[in-house]
């Protein structure tokens, strides 16, 4: 027995890193949005997210990946908020990984940000933004939506395919 | 078997070893870079974006923006609180189930003041409908039809493609040689620059000559899809082109009739797409009724 265990152990730390070599991680890339308790959009939110996060993937189904955020929360998030990005054994190092990000927030606050948005703002003074933020604003809330799709027998609560 | 198990555990130590070393050479290759200079990595980067869909969702997002600025520069905001809110919950459910659900800020919806029928799209989900378009519609359908292809435009992108590919080789190329967290006073005039460039390509399309006729008929196909997927009945837009056809010949050739191909001949090819569809969903009695409930406010 006492012979068998370095073969155990050893191979436990193959699989251990051919598992890490696998795995695979997203990048948030939407400003704002939840993990659902389900596969679906109007499934209750479990935790929110922004850019930037994190995210190892657990499963799949169709075009929805299945989550685990940094601090262990576990949901469901459409592909269309997710870049992905491959793990690999650099990452795998803390500081490394730390460093990662760093790089990758320089990379993307670099292009058309605010910062441009402002000076062409300062070039183009007659050109509003007002009627723009307020557009940002209108927002139906999630019990409105469901609401609306219900009582008019759409998506998951009557003809939707 | 001691021989045996003797081989596979050198075999194993081997093969660890070899892989902690590769980790130790990557990691100290890593250190390196990023101790020393990594610049030159952020710099690579950045140079391998190379085509419109390497924009990222907050470029589109900043781009977005600019050009919903410069569409409400032209138009003014109808002020219809209880219709903009039934137009967003439509648009938001076509979305919702559309290929791109989720963009940097959202989908939001907004009613133009204007008897002119038209729709416009903004790269990253700022999309406009003018009161003359809402007036075509007849049901909950034809609306979501509408707002279907909208989604359809900001899901494929086609504002972004719009950008000339010159333009966009050059902010790449110039975004490459800026590897400062701000950029200086030249490079931020330099990049206004090629911004105003990129704003003025989109709303040259979006608003004066329209979007090539293939990516037209591919948001009509898209629509289709979005339409039947959130469980609208599809020929809600069908039913929207046969009312264009006869409006089309009035109108001339201002906004929907200027900037999309003619309806008769998009009419013609999203009822062969239909044809093709197995079963569809119904039109809805309580749908239409609350259509007509939200446009009956509309002045």
């Amino acid at each position: 027995m006492k012979k068998k265990t370095p073969l155990v152990i050893v191979l436990a730390c193959l699989i251990a890193v051919a598992v890490l070599l696998a795995a695979e991680t997203f990048i948030v890339k939407v400003k704002t949005t939840a993990l659902r308790s389900s596969p679906k959009f109007y499934a209750s939110a479990v935790t929110d997210i922004k850019a930037g996060d994190r995210l190892e993937q657990v499963s799949m189904q169709g075009d929805w990946v299945q989550v685990k955020t940094a601090s262990g929360a576990t949901g469901w998030i459409h592909k269309s908020a997710l870049e992905p990005k491959q793990f690999n054994l650099l990452a795998s190092n803390k500081n490394l990984k730390t460093q990662a990000t760093a790089d990758e927030v320089a990379l993307a606050s670099k292009g058309f940000n605010k910062q441009v948005e402002d000076s062409y703002r300062a070039k183009n003074k007659n050109i509003s933004f007002v009627w723009v933020d307020k557009m940002l604003l209108i927002k139906i809330p999630l019990n409105q939506e469901i609401n609306f799709l219900k009582d008019g027998k759409l998506a998951d609560f009557g003809g939707g395919k | 078997m001691k021989a045996r198990t003797l081989i596979i555990i050198a075999i194993v130590v081997a093969v660890l070893a070899f892989l902690g070393a590769g980790c130790s050479v990557l990691q100290k290759g890593a250190d390196a870079v990023t101790k020393i200079n990594k610049s030159p990595v952020v710099k690579t980067a950045v140079a391998l974006r190379n085509s419109f869909a390497d924009i990222t969702e907050e470029e589109e997002y900043y781009i977005g923006r600019s050009v919903a600025a410069l569409i409400l520069s032209k138009y003014d905001v109808y002020q219809n609180e209880p219709l903009t809110q039934y137009v967003n919950k439509v648009g938001s459910a076509v979305a919702a189930y559309s290929d791109r659900p989720e963009t940097f800020a959202g989908y939001h919806f907004l009613i133009l003041n204007s008897a002119e029928i038209n729709a416009l799209a903004a790269p990253g989900g700022f999309i406009f409908i003018t009161k003359g378009l809402l007036a075509q519609c007849r049901d909950e359908e034809m609306l979501a039809s509408v707002l279907a292809h909208e989604v359809g435009h900001v899901a494929s992108k086609h504002g972004l493609k719009a950008i000339k590919s010159s333009r966009l080789v050059e902010t790449f190329k110039m975004l490459g040689s800026a590897v400062a967290a701000q950029y200086t006073p030249a490079q931020l005039s330099q990049l206004t620059e090629l911004f105003e460039g990129a704003l003025s390509d989109i709303a040259g399309q979006l608003i004066e000559k329209g979007y090539d006729r293939k990516l037209e008929y591919e948001a009509d196909s898209l629509s289709i899809k979005f339409s039947t997927a959130t469980g609208y009945d599809p020929n809600g837009l069908a039913k929207f082109l046969e009312a264009l056809v006869g409006e089309s010949k009035a109108a001339g050739v201002k906004g929907w009739f200027q900037t999309h191909p003619q309806p008769q001949d998009r009419l013609d090819r999203v009822k062969k797409l239909i044809a093709k569809l197995d079963s569809l969903p119904k039109e809805n009695q309580v749908r239409t009724q609350r259509f007509k409930q939200a446009m009956s406010g509309l002045k």
